[in-house]
């Protein structure tokens, strides 16, 4: 793997560790891929929860970036929230009617991270931004407060994508106390 | 004129009549001997009227339940001393007005006559004054305190609403400060900051600090002192507006502002990127027609989840405003 361009330390996944990577709006869908290209190489199972983008044209997007999409797992909370209905596809995607439900976002991490435990996981959450849309940044914080903390009981990594810049100040300190590293990739 | 003590001195006499307060000389039984000059303006009754006989206590103190309580005061005082200091009445003059007066009195000897030399100090615009600013301070909506070497005078109405420590627990000690900065790290940094900026100023403006109310409350004060008198006899007038609602409000305007700066200027450009990614990636062949169609779907959604946001926001200062015309408010609440 060509280290000049990681985004995040192997070292540090290798700790288990949770990051913040801000990425500039255009750059932040580029900034997945990359993320989930080096995961992949490490040999990680990446569970990708997407806000953003709609799991069939991530999962296509990985494929035609060379990412071997047997390592890459979905919570696709955009999909049935665009298009109503989508049936899930056991060891690849669940789907959440919409990125507010936080309940069922909560259930299906759980669930996926038990489904896989014992395996070289890493969590990739995008984006906090896009959550913004649907929900007020108490609940989001909490939220994050939630899957960090479980991250951490399982022992396991987890990477939380976000707009450079769109965070407020006080959001950003609790998401800054929640991870390991912030990582700004601009 | 006649001898008013005792001694026939013209120079005493002056004194007497040009005095600024009411001297009357009594004999035992109250008959007056003596009436000055200001005794006859104060009270509008002239020497020859009052002078051999004692009718004109009756004439100050018509109403006969308040002359026998002040008889009974009088007499209480008389019974262990022979002489009162600052015994204070409200007599009627004889155009009926009411004047306060601060009585002292001092027994002497006219040859073999006992005789009481009784002073009386018209206190009645003093106390006027002291009522004005009584009232002005105890109905002042800011906390007033005023302290005498650090040990506090005046606590008002708005220092025991705003610190719930009553007069009664505060004046006359110095101790209400540690009650209301019980820790003690912070009290030293409260007082290191006064003290540096009495040394240079002698008083301070807008000075924040978080007090701790009795019932544990914290509120934030903002201080502003006035040093009043000379060194020796000088009070410290201290001023203290409780802003902490302000304080509140304008963080959760703050929070409010930057909390729907997130969630609406962060997601437009969101879906700006998006639209722009997607356009991108169909031009390069990488998304079928379907694929376009999902995503410019998904940003439909958030779209109208802004425009909904935006909706809640302009109810939020609807609500918040009540000075808002109403046209522009169903404007804002979008009826």
């Amino acid at each position: 793997m060509n280290n000049v361009t990681v985004i995040v330390n192997p070292d540090d996944l290798a700790k288990k560790q949770i990051f913040l990577i801000l990425a500039s709006p255009g750059n932040i869908r580029e900034r997945n891929i990359e993320i989930i290209k080096e995961l992949s190489e490490l040999g990680f199972l990446s569970v990708i929860i997407t806000t953003n983008f709609p799991y069939s044209i991530l999962n296509k997007l990985y494929a035609q970036s060379g990412v071997d999409i047997s390592h890459v797992s979905f919570i696709d909370a955009v999909t049935r929230n665009s298009i109503g209905t989508a049936e899930n596809i056991p060891g690849v995607v669940r789907y959440i009617n919409n990125p507010a439900n936080l309940t069922d976002m909560g259930i299906a991490v759980t669930e996926l991270l038990k489904e896989h435990s014992g395996e070289k996981v890493c969590i990739l959450y995008d984006s906090v931004s896009t959550m913004l849309i649907y929900l007020s940044s108490p609940n989001i914080s909490k939220f994050i407060h939630f899957v960090t903390n479980k991250l951490r009981l399982l022992d396991i990594s987890g990477i939380f994508l976000a707009v450079e810049k769109g965070l407020d100040p006080m959001l950003m300190s609790q998401l800054t106390t929640f991870v390991d590293k912030v990582v700004d990739t601009g | 004129m006649e001898n008013p003590i005792g001694n026939n001195s013209c120079i005493e006499a002056g004194i007497l009549d040009n005095a600024l307060v009411m001297i009357a000389v009594l004999e035992k039984n109250g008959s007056v001997v003596t009436w000055n000059h200001a005794a006859e303006m104060i009270t509008g009754y002239s020497r020859n009227e009052v002078v051999g006989s004692a009718t004109i206590w009756k004439q100050l103190y018509p109403d006969k339940d308040y002359r026998n309580d002040v008889t009974a005061k009088i007499g209480a005082i008389l019974s262990t001393k022979n002489f009162f200091e600052n015994l204070e009445t409200t007599i009627r003059t004889r155009s009926g007005e009411a004047r306060i007066i601060l009585w002292n009195t001092k027994k002497i000897t006219d040859g073999s006559l006992p005789r009481t030399i009784t002073i009386g100090l018209d206190v009645t615009e003093q106390r006027k004054a002291d009522l004005f600013r009584e009232s002005v301070i105890d109905n002042a909506n800011i906390l007033i305190a005023v302290l005498e070497k650090g040990n506090v005078r005046i606590w008002n109405h708005a220092a025991e609403s705003i610190t719930g420590y009553s007069p009664d627990e505060v004046i006359g000690k110095r101790d209400v400060w540690k009650w209301l900065y019980p820790d003690a790290g912070y009290r030293r940094t409260v007082t290191s900051r006064i003290t540096d900026i009495i040394t240079k100023n002698r008083y301070f403006e807008n000075l924040e600090t978080i007090i701790v109310t009795k019932s544990g409350a914290k509120k934030i004060i903002s201080w502003n002192t006035r040093r009043i008198g000379t060194d020796t006899t000088c009070q410290d007038i201290a001023i203290g507006l409780d802003i902490t609602e302000r304080k509140h409000a304008e963080e959760a305007l703050i929070s409010y502002m930057t909390e729907m700066a997130m969630r609406l200027k962060g997601p437009v450009e969101i879906i700006r990127d998006n639209l722009s990614d997607v356009a991108k990636l169909s031009r390069e062949g990488k998304l079928d027609p379907d694929e376009v169609a999902l995503v410019l779907d998904g940003q439909v959604r958030n779209a109208s989840q802004v425009a909904k946001n935006m909706k809640e926001f302009q109810q939020a200062i609807a609500k918040k405003n009540t000075e808002i015309p109403e046209s522009y408010r169903q404007f804002l609440e979008g009826e």
